[in-house]
């Protein structure tokens, strides 16, 4: 534990706490080449994300899920069935393009796993869509809406007995097991134990243990590239990842149709729903950047976009918890990096609410001027280079693109230079040009 | 029935609800009971285009419309329906191949069916060969092509170009839709118009049309 970390404030943690990430501490470099390139990369981005007046330069930070894989001519299916080549793509890419931070290999995820657990949340290569295509979110009113009372009572107690058999087949026999409350006193251990033994919920657990050794043996093959990528002096963005209460409820839990019907039909459900999960949010965020001693958390912002919902809709039924969740992962030190999906330039005086340098906001369809204008000086802002430049443009346009987009939003720091969606796809051509133009433009 | 048109209008479901099972009840047309309905998304929609609703908004009209088709069914005579034979053009929707999101799409094709359009849904991860042949037979005035994946810029512009392959491309309207849509996206696939909202790509297919 760092010294002196009681009496500090929200923002002293965090400074702690990315200097410690950004020294490279923990980290077997290559050696002083790579410990310098570690500690200059990550120091950009503390730089950007506390605020630093003209730093050296911009962080480049493009953020990727399955474009690795296909810019080293593999599949989306190879990627998610074979670790080495998970590891290996990510790693090449890492040297090869330079960036100023990686996404994380794990987030691919492994699909045998996915196999032994019936996993329909989503569909993923080679099980309901193409071998080439990275996974997709299958989204679905998994939980009722007479499900809101257990669910804000008890969410783990709704989660592994009701949310996980109706996404995951092989665990649909868990939906029979009581409550674990009953093992507080010996005499009344029986029917959980006795329920432990059917053979059905038997299979459900087998199944489990199943997709945990071999989740267990992919992380031990993958460990290493990711080890590699830290060495060779890369950081990662981030160090964990956690969501924004209604976009649990809306993306996982109700579904979007039903989730924006709810703020009609059961108004007080949704509110009692989204503040039961923000002490949840917080410490699945916090667990993640402590263990892995990196204190960026990473949140996509989903059903709160311009266009999803009204101001008065954002201020009573989104906003609230979100800014609580961000608040209470700053207060344990970690730099919560919101990922905005959509545009927010209805919403952006509200981002301006948190407290100053304690957040950052990489924007996707947001009016990048008007961005700096409101939350410069204020928060750490990035993103809002079209993706369909990458995708449909060439290097010229790119170049272009990105010097303008430096102009309009780099101001004198606080800003991380990236494209406006994860991709799942790139073209090495323009994603080169972006980097390199942003390096070029970037300098302060 | 100004009282049904300001409750669907104003979003309040169960009083809607009351009121079309009275006004079924009480022996009134189908089609005055639909027309009010038309009357009630026209309110919505304006008050979408001004900023004053929304998503959820459109959401719940929609459910409000599909529950009171099933209060109405009944009270439709005979084999045929009563309703009016749609006027306005052709529609031929659908999410491109490799994507899966609906909700965009089936928001479109809602506001087009209650403004006049007769509208032909090919539902997700629709290849080409299929719009193409649904093309054929379908004849559309407008397609329009709903993707919110970056996979999809590849998916529609193939449609696209198999359209001008085919020799069609001038005789049809193509609109695509979509979060990651812009220019640089409706420029490389070839379509007319792109649109990031719903009721933003109903009134470019009106001004077609008109």
């Amino acid at each position: 534990m760092i010294a002196g970390w009681e009496n500090m404030s929200s923002s002293q943690r965090q400074e702690a706490f990315l200097a410690k990430w950004a020294s490279g501490e923990g980290i077997e470099f290559a050696g002083d080449e790579a410990r310098a390139s570690y500690q200059y990369r990550a120091g950009l981005i503390m730089d950007a994300v506390k605020l630093k007046k003209k730093p050296d330069r911009v962080p480049v930070v493009p953020l990727v899920t399955f474009a690795p894989i296909g810019l080293y001519g593999y599949s989306a299916k190879q990627a998610m069935y074979d670790p080495h080549i998970l590891g290996k793509v990510c790693l090449d890419y890492t040297r090869d393009y330079d960036v100023d931070a990686t996404s994380i290999p794990p987030m691919v995820m492994h699909g045998p796993a996915l196999e032994v657990l019936g996993y329909h949340l989503y569909k993923w290569p080679g099980h309901g869509i193409k071998d080439e295509q990275g996974y997709q979110f299958v989204e679905k009113e998994y939980m009722k809406a007479e499900d809101y009372d257990h669910f804000i009572a008890d969410p783990t107690d709704y989660w592994f007995r009701v949310w996980f058999p109706r996404t995951h087949s092989s665990l649909e026999p868990l939906a029979q097991m009581p409550p674990l409350y009953g093992t507080m006193e010996l005499p009344m251990a029986a029917p959980w134990l006795c329920t432990l033994g059917a053979p059905p919920i038997q299979e459900a657990y087998k199944a489990l243990l199943e997709a945990g050794r071999i989740s267990f043996e992919w992380i031990q093959a993958l460990g290493p590239y990711m080890g590699q990528i830290l060495s060779s002096g890369y950081p990662m963005y981030a160090g964990s990842a956690t969501k924004a209460p209604f976009d649990v409820l809306g993306d996982s839990f109700r579904g979007t149709t039903q989730l924006m019907m709810d703020l009609y039909r059961r108004p007080q459900k949704v509110l009692d729903a989204v503040d039961r999960l923000v002490p949840l949010m917080i410490s699945l965020g916090v667990g993640g950047a402590v263990a892995n001693n990196n204190p960026l958390v990473f949140i996509p912002l989903h059903k709160g976009a311009d266009g999803f919902m009204s101001d008065e809709q954002f201020t009573k039924f989104y906003w609230p918890s979100l800014k609580k969740v961000i608040i209470g992962l700053a207060e344990n030190g970690c730099m919560p990096c919101c990922f905005v999906e959509g545009g927010y330039n209805q919403r952006l005086e509200h981002l301006a609410e948190v407290p100053v340098g304690e957040c950052a906001f990489i924007f996707d369809r947001t009016d990048m001027a008007r961005a700096r204008e409101i939350l410069g000086g204020k928060s750490c802002i990035g993103g809002g280079f079209p993706v369909s430049l990458i995708m449909t443009g060439n290097a010229q346009q790119v170049e272009a693109e990105t010097k303008k987009l430096l102009e309009a939003a780099a101001g004198d720091g606080g800003y991380i230079l990236s494209i406006g969606c994860a991709m799942d796809e790139a073209r090495e051509h323009t994603l080169k040009a972006f980097i390199q133009a942003g390096k070029k433009y970037g300098k302060y | 029935m100004q009282d049904l048109v300001n409750a669907v209008a104003d979003m309040m479901e169960d009083e809607a609800m009351a009121l079309t099972k009275k006004y079924v009840e009480q022996g009134v047309p189908a089609l005055q009971i639909i027309d009010a309905y038309k009357d009630a998304l026209s309110i919505i929609g304006k008050r979408f285009e001004e900023c004053k609703y929304f998503v959820p908004e459109l959401i719940l009209a929609g459910e409000m419309m599909k529950a009171a088709t099933e209060i109405i069914k009944p009270a439709m005579k005979g084999g045929q329906s009563n309703v009016e034979a749609p006027t306005l053009g052709r529609f031929l929707i659908g999410t491109v191949e490799g994507d899966i999101h609906d909700i965009g799409k089936d928001m479109v094709h809602m506001l087009m069916d209650i403004n006049g359009f007769e509208v032909r849904d090919l539902g997700v991860d629709v290849p080409a060969q299929r719009f193409w042949d649904e093309y054929k037979e379908f004849q559309p005035d407008i397609i329009g092509m709903s993707g919110l994946l970056t996979l999809a810029f590849e998916s529609m512009k193939q449609v696209a170009d198999g359209l001008k392959a085919m020799g069609v491309r001038d005789k049809v309207k193509v609109i695509i839709g979509g979060g990651q849509m812009d220019e640089h996206a409706c420029k490389y696939i070839g379509a007319d118009a792109f649109a990031t909202d719903a009721v933003a790509g109903v009134n470019i297919c009106k001004k077609w049309v008109s």
